[in-house]
């Protein structure tokens, strides 16, 4: 009953001019602008979203690492609280820090040749030629694939027996290479992966291209600058923002990468990242036949925490350029 | 003031509320079981199985929706193998579990023990008919959670234009060293010697089992010279050529894919495939997979088994629907109807005799699936933990090619991690 009564009065009063209102606010209540109360508002499903779908699971996967959790557990809710114990024992275990390198290996040589070989095509079809769209648009190929379907394509491939990679270096008189195996597989995925990145990488650094100003290279070649002096002078640095965005993005989408080894390899062998060894004890396939919740979730919160440094390293980067 | 406030609360509020709204459209969206009745009657009876190459519209799924119970619509879900006992665990912890669930035999003692499920005596569902040895599985510790549907196990297929060809006489194949000294004339008149699966998880334990159990060895010791020899078999088959190198990442449609190019003398693959090896291109027949010693090898039971997920909210609804069900697809009298749907064999020694005198095709099988051995029956719940120790060492030894200090490397440290 109280509620009505005292909302009544502000129903009737609405129609009033809101110039009043507002000056009285700004006077007493700086906080309380026109326009701040209706911006709460709107910003509320965003805050509730964000909420609901990243910090609740967060929160849920740091929870989840703090405790034991078994099948049993799982369905029950009172795993029991462990502490650092299942952190202590996942860095210990003889796995953790073979997979690290292996993750390390993985993210690294794969950005390096994805940016590499990106930015030699960005440059080579900035020349625009005859049927240059039409060929920039045909390396787009691996990244519109379903994944499932490249790197099925890859398993076979580089099948030891009867694969078109062992046909085509034999050709050359190398022995077949058992790319599978568990001692190169890494390099496997490494190379299937590689292969998928490049067209993300073709695509920001050949729009990074499209912004440096043709003016620069009209001026240095007045001056007899040669192309290479001009790409270490002038398109290099220039890139630099849209190189480090690539080579965050691309560590980030790198580090996570399940689907690929997990087609080719089930993450056998030297193939193991942090990322498909999370997965295999999460859902108890693979070489962890045992669900491990728990450990799971220690990896998977390693995997945030490395993700989060490289988003303040670039962060850092990005206020240094603009400074 | 204050007006102004209101109102801007007002339209804050709302929109905390539409956000509110669609966060809890998606939450009953996701529940998709029959919990809106929550009084006694169902009028929906949901049901899992493995089966996803059924779709909707197929044979399968036309049989399985006609034994809803009277007044119920039968809604099923085809979940992959790998995914069904993780998406379960989520289910019966949200408590929406399916009424009944087709679960992986080796997959049933671990969800048992993980309270996943209710028992055949809580869920009124008969356990008695099944031969004991397929039956296994679904009791632990004494007490019986499930009834399997049927049973399929693996035996050897040899492909008789190969073997005739290269002068083998597949009587001679009833050993390891029959079957070696086989290989070894396949692949030296020019043929490919055997397809198998060893990919790693509990796909591959399945087909390594038949040699493994052949050797001697034993489940509660993977680190025993028996099980040793058994990896190395395999190693010395992928270091001489016998076996394709892409038995580390071959399943078993994969591997029977090679048998199908006609190149490869033997396969070691399921009775699932005897319908479809009846009708090659090339004469396929099946033999017993051969122990080392000689003698037909045990091999492991595969097929699901018709369990009853728990229930807290009106359980006995739930329960009473899932009998029903089971009843339908594996009563007396209804499991070779079912059994034939799914090329399985008759978990009953009975049924399964008449199935196998109506089609010849099954005739070789008869003797495997009878001495066929439950995976979990001598471990139960721990099954899992072995299994996946197992495969990393047949993993291990089939990537080392016949190096025989790797192998028995590998088998030493599966002992070592199920301690």
């Amino acid at each position: 009953m109280d509620n009505v009564t005292e909302q009544r009065p502000t129903t009737t009063t609405w129609t009033e001019p809101g110039e009043r209102a507002t000056t009285v606010t700004r006077r007493r209540l700086p906080r309380l602008k026109p326009g701040t109360l209706a911006g709460i508002g709107f910003v509320a499903p965003l805050a509730v979203y964000l909420g609901a779908f990243y910090a609740y699971p967060l929160y849920e996967n740091v929870s989840m690492s703090l405790h034991r959790f078994t099948r049993a557990t799982y369905v029950t809710g009172d795993a029991p609280y462990a502490g650092s114990g299942v952190y202590r024992e996942v860095l210990d275990s003889a796995q953790f820090w073979p997979t690290v390198v292996q993750t390390l290996t993985f993210v690294v040589v794969s950005l390096v040749f994805q940016y590499t070989i990106g930015l030699a095509l960005a440059v080579f079809f900035e020349r625009s030629f005859r049927l240059s769209a039409v060929l920039r648009g045909l390396f787009l190929v691996p990244w519109l694939l379903p994944i499932i379907v490249s790197a099925t394509t890859w398993q076979w491939m580089m099948d030891a027996d009867s694969g078109v990679i062992n046909r085509l270096i034999g050709v050359f008189g190398v022995d077949p290479v058992w790319w599978l195996n568990s001692d190169n597989s890494l390099w496997a995925v490494i190379i299937a992966n590689i292969w998928l990145g490049i067209p993300f990488n073709l695509v920001i650094l050949y729009s990074g291209l499209q912004n440096i100003p043709t003016e620069l290279y009209e001026a240095a070649s007045i001056d007899g600058a040669s192309r290479w002096r001009q790409f270490r002078h002038i398109t290099f640095p220039l890139l630099k923002p849209v190189t480090a965005v690539t080579l965050l993005l691309g560590f980030v989408y790198t580090l996570k990468v399940v689907d690929i080894i997990w087609i080719m390899t089930t993450g056998t062998g030297k193939s193991q990242t942090l990322a498909t060894w999370a997965y295999s004890m999460a859902f108890g396939k693979g070489s962890s036949a045992v669900i491990k919740y728990s450990e799971a979730s220690v990896v998977g919160s390693i995997l945030l925490l490395v993700a989060l440094v490289m988003g303040f390293v670039y962060l850092a980067v990005q206020r240094r350029q603009e400074v | 003031m204050k007006m102004m406030g209101t109102r801007r609360w007002a339209l804050a509020a709302v929109a905390v509320i539409a956000a509110g709204g669609l966060a809890a459209c998606g939450g009953s969206d996701s529940d998709g079981t029959d919990q809106s009745s929550g009084g006694d009657a169902l009028t929906t009876v949901t049901y899992w199985d493995p089966y996803p190459q059924y779709e909707d519209g197929s044979d399968w799924a036309d049989y399985v929706a006609a034994c809803a119970p009277d007044g119920m619509t039968l809604k099923r879900t085809a979940i992959p193998n790998g995914d069904i006992l993780n998406e379960l665990t989520t289910a019966v912890k949200e408590d929406n579990a399916p009424d009944v669930v087709l679960l992986d035999n080796p997959a049933v003692p671990d969800a048992a023990v993980s309270g996943l499920l209710a028992t055949a005596d809580d869920a009124g569902i008969d356990t008695e008919g099944p031969d004991a040895n397929l039956a296994g599985p679904g009791t632990v510790d004494g007490t019986t959670y499930g009834v399997p549907i049927g049973a399929n196990t693996l035996g050897l297929y040899y492909n008789d234009d190969i073997l005739k060809q290269a002068g083998v006489d597949p009587a001679s194949v009833t050993s390891w060293d029959g079957l070696d000294a086989a290989l070894e004339k396949v692949t030296a008149a020019g043929a490919k010697g055997i397809t198998f699966s060893g990919i790693s998880g509990e796909e591959g334990t399945f087909q390594f089992l038949p040699w493994f159990w052949g050797a001697g060895a034993d489940l509660e010791d993977p680190g025993s010279d028996a099980a040793v020899e058994a990896g190395q078999l395999l190693s010395d088959w992928i270091g001489k050529g016998y076996a394709p190198k892409s038995a580390i990442t071959d399943n078993q449609s994969a591997s029977w894919d090679l048998f199908l190019t006609g190149d490869y003398a033997f396969a070691e693959n399921g009775s699932w495939f005897a319908k479809a090896a009846s009708e090659l291109d090339f004469k396929a027949v099946m033999i017993p997979i051969p122990s080392k010693d000689g003698g037909p090898a045990p091999v492991p039971t595969g097929g699901e088994f018709a369990v009853a997920p728990v229930h807290q909210d009106n359980a006995a609804a739930h329960y009473d629907a899932a009998q029903q069900v089971i009843t339908c697809l594996v009563g007396q009298g209804n499991q070779v109807t079912t059994d034939d749907q799914l090329g399985y064999f008759a978990a009953n020694g009975d049924e399964r005799q008449q199935q196998i005198d109506s089609d010849p095709i099954w005739a070789p099988w008869a003797d495997a699936i009878t001495s066929a051995e439950g995976r979990t029956t001598d471990l139960g719940p721990d099954y899992t933990a072995t299994s996946g120790a197992v495969s990393e060492a047949e993993q291990a030894a089939l990537n080392a090619a016949g190096d025989a200090d790797a192998v028995r490397k590998a088998f030493e440290q599966a002992a070592q991690q199920v301690g």
